[in-house]
C-alpha cells in the first residue's frame, strides 16, 4: 500500500516538474528564440521586454491551450474507458471528435454565410451537440457489437464519414474565414486565441471539478454496473454524468483545436502503468497532467520540427501514440487467449 | 418481525417474458435458504430481480419490512449484499481494494476509508481465510480465491440479507466446503438472512434451513431438505426419467451425511 502511494507522489512531482520545464522550453523555442530570463520578465511585465508581445499574444495562448485541452482530452478518454468498461476507448477512435468537428464546421459555414460572427461558446455548443450524437450512435452500436475492438473499427468509420463530409463543407465554402478551417480540421493549436483559452479553461476546470466530485461512483462503476448498483450507485444517473462530462471535455478540445488523435485513448493507459492504480481520484489529475505534458510536447514538435511550415498536431500524436494503441489491442487479445 | 426479506407474489422474467410466477419466499434472520432447480428454471432470474439487475414484473420485495421500491439506493445497499456469477474485471485492484468496495455505502463523499472501514475489511478477509492474498492483484488469483474475495466483499458490506448465485460452482471440493462453512458462520454469528442458488444437492442438507425447488414456471416445492430432496421431486424438477430420482436420492443422502459431519 505504502509503496504505491509513494510511487504516486513521486510520479506527480515528476510530472509537475516536467510540465514546468516543457512550458518554459515551449515559450522560448520558436521562430524567434527567447531566453528563460526574458520569459519570466515578460510574464511579469510584458511591456519591458522586446519579445514580450510575441510571448503574450502568440505563444502563451497556444501553450496554455495545449496544456488545458490536452489534459481535458485525456480525462475525457479516461471517462469513456470507465463508461465502456474497456481501455480501448477514446474520443478520437470512437468517432466522437470527428463528429464534433463536423458540427463545428457546419455551424461555422451556416452562420458565417449569414454574416453572423461566431463566439467561442457557439463553437463549444456545436461541438458538444456533435459529440453527443456520435456518442449516441456508438452506444447503440455497443448494444449490438459486444466486441470492443469491433466497436473501435465502427468508431473509426464514423470518424471517416464525418471527416469526409467536413472536407466537402470546407472545400466548397469559399469564405476566407472558412479556408482557415483547413488547418483546424486536421487538428492544430495554431489558431487559438486568448479568448478561446479563457472560455475553454473555465469549461474544463468546471468539468474536472465535477469529475472529482463524482469520483466515488465513477470508481464503483469500474466494477461493472451490477456491482455498482449493489453498492448503492444510481446507474442511470452516473451513466448520464459520464456521458456528459466526457462529451463536454472532448467537445471543448475539438471546438478550439480540432480533432487530436490518440491522446484520449493512450494517455490513461500510460498513466495506469505509471500509477499502478485505476482509482479515479488518482487517475483524473494524473491523466490531466500526463495529457497536458504529451500534448504540449507534441505541439512543440508540430510547430518547430519543419519550421516555418507547421504540421498538424494529430500527425505528431499519431506517430508517438498510435503504437501504444496497437500494443493495447494486441495485449488484450493475448490476455483473452491466456 | 424477524423477517429480513420477504418476496410477495413476485413475478420475474426478462423484458416482458415471465419466467416465474407468484414467488413467495420469507427468510428470517440467520436463516439460510437454498434455491434449487434445473438450468434455466429461473433461479438466477429471481436473485437478479431481488438485487435490481432485472426489473420485477409484478409483486413486491420487502426488506426488513419496508418495500424495496420505497427505499433509497443507499439504504438498499446497506441491506442487501450479493455475490453473482458474473465475473468482474477490475483493473489494477488488489484483493483488499475489491473487498473494500463493499464499504461503499458507508464511506464519505470521496470514498476514503476510515479505521472502522479498514477493520471491517480486514475482519471479512480473515473470515474467508484470504489474509495471505489480500495485497495480490485481483486479476491474477485463481477462481476459488476470487470467490472467497467476492464473499469477503459481501461480508464487509454488513448487510442484513445476502444474495448468492451459485457460490460453489466451478470450485473444487475443499473450496466448496470452505465457502459454505463461511456462509454458515456469517448466518449464525451476524444473523444474516442468506438466499442462495446451488446445483450441488449433496451440500444442501448441510447448509439449508429451508429449500425452495423450482419447476415449470412456479415454485414447485418448499420445505426442509428432507421434505424437498425426494426422488419424486427431483424427477419433476430436473425432468428425469421416472425411477431414476429414487436411485439418485439413496446415494445423495449418504453423501450428504458425510458432508454434514464436515460442516457442523
Amino acid at each position: 500500500m505504502d509503496s504505491i502511494s509513494r510511487r504516486i507522489k513521486i510520479a506527480f512531482i515528476g510530472m509537475i516538474v516536467l510540465l514546468v520545464v516543457f512550458f518554459f522550453v515551449s515559450v522560448g523555442v520558436g521562430s524567434a528564440d527567447i531566453s528563460v530570463i526574458d520569459i519570466v520578465k515578460s510574464l511579469v511585465n510584458p511591456g519591458e521586454v522586446y519579445m514580450g508581445k510575441i510571448i503574450i499574444s502568440i505563444r502563451l495562448p497556444r501553450i496554455i491551450g495545449a496544456i488545458v485541452l490536452g489534459g481535458a482530452l485525456s480525462v475525457s478518454g479516461f471517462l469513456l474507458q470507465v463508461f465502456f468498461g474497456n481501455p480501448i476507448a477514446g474520443p478520437y477512435v470512437l468517432g466522437i471528435s470527428s463528429s464534433a468537428k463536423l458540427f463545428v464546421a457546419l455551424s461555422m459555414v451556416f452562420l458565417l454565410g449569414k454574416g453572423v460572427n461566431i463566439s467561442s461558446l457557439v463553437l463549444v455548443v456545436s461541438a458538444f451537440v456533435g459529440s453527443l450524437i456520435a456518442m449516441g450512435i456508438v452506444m447503440s452500436l455497443s448494444q449490438k457489437v459486444r466486441n470492443m475492438s469491433l466497436l473501435v473499427v465502427c468508431g473509426v468509420m464514423i470518424g471517416y464519414i464525418c471527416s469526409a463530409i467536413t472536407e466537402f463543407v470546407v472545400t466548397f465554402a469559399d469564405d476566407t474565414n472558412i479556408v482557415n478551417l483547413h488547418n483546424w480540421s486536421l487538428g492544430s493549436f495554431s489558431g487559438i486565441s486568448m479568448d478561446h483559452v479563457v472560455v475553454s479553461s473555465v469549461i474544463v476546470i468546471i468539468a474536472i471539478v465535477f469529475t472529482i466530485v463524482f469520483s466515488k461512483p465513477i470508481g464503483a462503476f469500474q466494477l461493472g454496473e451490477n456491482y455498482a448498483r449493489n453498492m448503492g450507485v444510481n446507474i442511470k444517473y452516473i451513466r448520464i454524468v459520464l456521458i456528459l462530462l466526457s462529451s463536454i471535455l472532448s467537445a471543448t478540445v475539438t471546438a478550439f483545436a480540432g480533432p487530436i488523435s490518440f491522446v484520449g485513448i493512450a494517455v490513461p493507459h500510460i498513466m495506469r502503468g505509471i500509477m499502478k492504480t485505476a482509482k479515479p481520484l488518482v487517475m483524473v489529475p494524473a491523466c490531466f497532467l500526463g495529457g497536458a505534458i504529451i500534448t504540449l510536447f507534441c505541439d512543440g514538435i508540430a510547430r518547430t520540427a519543419f519550421a516555418p511550415t507547421e504540421i498538424s498536431i494529430s500527425a505528431v500524436t499519431s506517430v508517438f501514440l498510435a503504437p501504444v494503441v496497437i500494443y493495447l489491442l494486441v495485449a488484450r487479445k493475448e490476455a483473452a487467449r491466456g | 418481525m424477524d423477517k429480513s426479506i420477504q418476496l410477495s407474489e413476485l413475478n420475474v422474467g426478462y423484458g416482458k417474458t415471465v419466467v416465474l410466477n407468484d414467488v413467495n419466499i420469507t427468510i428470517e434472520k440467520g436463516q439460510i435458504v437454498c434455491l434449487i432447480g434445473a438450468n434455466g428454471a429461473g433461479k438466477s432470474t429471481v436473485l437478479k430481480t431481488i438485487v435490481g439487475q432485472l426489473k420485477k414484473l409484478g409483486g413486491a420485495v420487502y426488506l426488513n419490512g419496508s418495500d424495496k421500491d420505497a427505499m433509497s439506493e443507499e439504504d438498499v445497499a446497506k441491506t442487501v449484499s450479493m455475490v453473482m456469477t458474473e465475473r468482474i474485471h477490475p483493473e489494477l485492484m488488489t484483493c483488499f481494494d475489491v473487498v473494500a468496495t463493499g464499504r461503499y455505502p458507508y464511506t464519505g463523499r470521496l470514498g476514503f476509508l476510515d479505521d472502522r472501514d479498514k477493520a471491517a475489511i480486514n475482519e471479512a478477509i480473515d473470515m474467508v481465510g484470504a489474509g495471505k492474498i489480500k495485497d495480490k492483484d485481483f486479476s491474477k488469483i485463481s477462481d476459488g480465491q476470487r470467490q472467497r474475495i467476492m464473499l469477503a466483499r459481501a461480508i464487509c458490506q454488513d448487510a442484513d440479507v445476502m444474495i448468492l448465485d451459485e457460490p460453489t460452482s466451478f470450485l473444487d471440493l475443499q473450496y466448496k466446503l470452505d465457502i459454505l462453512k463461511v456462509i454458515k458462520k456469517i448466518a449464525a454469528t451476524k444473523q444474516v438472512a442468506v438466499l442462495m442458488s446451488i446445483h450441488e444437492l449433496e451440500f444442501v442438507p448441510a447448509v439449508a434451513d429451508k429449500v425452495i425447488g423450482i419447476a415449470g414456471d412456479e415454485v414447485y416445492v418448499t420445505g426442509s431438505p428432507e421434505e424437498v430432496l425426494t426422488g419424486a421431486n427431483l424427477e419433476t424438477m430436473y425432468k428425469m426419467t421416472p425411477g431414476t430420482g429414487e436411485i439418485i436420492c439413496s446415494g445423495l443422502w449418504n453423501y450428504s451425511e458425510s458432508i454434514r459431519r464436515l460442516l457442523p
